[in-house]
């Protein structure tokens, strides 16, 4: 009590702010990023730091890492079907192995083991194809029976009611949980020390071109001048591709989860099932983090439903009966971008100067690192960094799909 | 729960409804768009628009008037007929 009264006196004692926002904009900015989420922010470290780019401005409607950053269930894996995802989502499982000491920052990653849990031999015959495809490429990724799953978590009711019993498993080794704020915030706190100006309540409502590609970015608070401009703002992709006269097949829908009341640790792993629209891990808090696919209606809006809770519930029930009294402590929602191929839509557009880093859908977080490194290489280079060639907003026109369905979603 | 009023089955509780999107009015013919530009692109912004909704107990279509920002329903017709 003395000491906090004695520290209340000192002028300057309090840890400094995570990250500082100038009094006013400047004119001009190097690259102007849209969205500061975690793949906004990310990309903003990673042009400080990769390529010495500072003067940059991430503009935020509401507040850093207010979107499907802080709404996501923080799964963190590797394990897709193709070779542009298998490779794509393992450099990100590299760099966030280590990103709590790259930027001095605990993020509580916690690697957990992922079973995403086959009801049907149909299922089971993509987790055996999955497995080849993650080995073939050096991934930890292997089919395991009913005993092996019965032995790392006992809790598991393996007959699911007697409904849909589980015949195995795609076990993934390195699938881990992260505190997904933290990544917003540390990437945010390392961007702005290196001289990036982070703004929030900041909305773009315009941005105007000449001859040459992006020229202004008009703003609630005033334009700014540049000559790069990247879109990272999940749920509002489609508003700003209106702005630079661009469509893309993404469409809005509702991705919601909930979580429990905390209680005991029990489920050290993360639990996933693609026939019960179901994922589930515990926070380290002791709520159980629950999940499913996204609401089957087009809406723009983080509104949470009634039907979603006793829905999952449900299916919940099935898997562990055991959870029958636990009550649910809160649900949410985001506004998933979503793509006919279940794949990203990242690089360059046709606008000069326009890069776009959307279509996240229900598998964004788990992309944040390797988004802001591949993304600030793209900008600074203008041209698509190899590893995200394959998800251009080009593919399209071209019908060269990247075809993810299988692995990116649970609702399939 | 979300409960709609509809012509003929009265109030239905919307679970009860498949929603296979948007009624497009398909171009006579497509002349600025590129055939994967017509498969493929969405303007996927809020609006109100017209939906096909199925109801499964009945089998029968509506055409459902939508928000998709407010997600807030302003008319529910036989799928085909004028409103009264």
């Amino acid at each position: 009590m003395l000491r906090l009264l004695k520290y209340g006196f000192i002028e300057g004692y309090a840890e400094p702010r995570y990250f500082n926002t100038p009094e006013s904009m400047n004119e001009t900015y190097d690259v102007v990023i849209i969205g500061a989420g975690g793949h906004g922010l990310a990309c903003a470290y990673y042009l400080a730091k990769d390529h010495g780019v500072t003067n940059v401005a991430v503009l935020e409607k509401g507040y850093i890492g207010g979107g499907n950053t802080g709404r996501n269930t923080t799964i963190v894996r590797s394990n897709y079907l193709t070779e542009e995802g298998v490779k794509f989502y393992d450099a990100s499982l590299t760099l966030f192995e280590s990103l709590s000491e790259e930027l001095d920052f605990n993020i509580f990653y916690s690697e957990r083991g992922h079973y995403t849990l086959a009801h049907s031999d149909a299922t089971l015959r993509t987790a055996r194809w999955r497995a080849e495809v993650n080995k073939h490429y050096g991934v930890e990724s292997e089919v395991v029976g009913p005993e092996e799953i019965a032995r790392a978590c006992p809790e598991l009711d393996l007959s699911c009611g007697g409904n849909h019993e589980i015949l195995g498993a795609l076990y993934h080794a390195p699938g881990a949980v992260a505190r997904h704020d933290a990544v917003a915030w540390g990437y945010a706190r390392r961007a702005s020390e290196a001289g990036v100006s982070i703004f929030q309540g900041t909305e773009v409502t315009a941005i105007e071109l000449d001859s040459s590609g992006v020229e202004t970015v008009v703003t609630n608070r005033g334009r700014v001048k540049t000559r790069k401009v990247l879109s990272a703002v999940a749920g509002h992709t489609p508003s700003v591709l209106t702005m630079v006269g661009l469509s893309s097949p993404i469409e809005i829908f509702p991705l919601q989860a909930c979580v429990t009341e905390p209680i005991k640790p029990w489920l050290d792993t993360i639990m996933v099932s693609g026939s019960l629209h179901l994922y589930v891990s515990q926070s380290s808090r002791g709520e159980m983090v629950m999940g499913a696919s996204v609401d089957p209606i087009e809406v723009h809006s983080q509104r949470s439903t009634f039907e979603f809770v006793s829905d999952i519930c449900d299916q919940m029930l099935d898997l562990f009966p055991f959870l029958a009294g636990v009550k649910i402590n809160r649900q949410w929602a985001g506004m998933a971008d979503m793509t006919p191929d279940f794949a990203p839509i990242m690089g360059t557009t046709l606008v000069n100067g326009f890069y776009l880093d959307a279509g996240w859908g229900t598998w964004g977080f788990k992309a944040t690192p390797i988004c802001g490194r591949t993304m600030a290489a793209t900008v600074v280079n203008d041209r698509n960094h190899e590893l995200i060639t394959a998800f251009n907003l080009s593919r399209f026109e071209n019908y060269q799909l990247v075809g993810e369905k299988g692995a990116a979603a649970v609702g399939h | 729960m979300k409960f709609i009023d509809c012509p003929i089955i009265g109030v239905r509780p919307h679970t009860e409804f498949s929603i296979s999107g948007v009624v497009d009015v398909e171009p006579e013919e497509i002349i600025d768009l590129t055939p994967a530009a017509w498969t493929f692109d969405r303007n996927s912004v809020p609006i109100e628009r017209v939906e096909q909704w199925y109801h499964l107990p009945t089998q029968l279509w509506f055409d459902v008037t939508r928000n998709t920002g407010t997600d807030e329903i302003s008319l529910v017709a036989i799928k085909g007929e004028e409103n009264e």
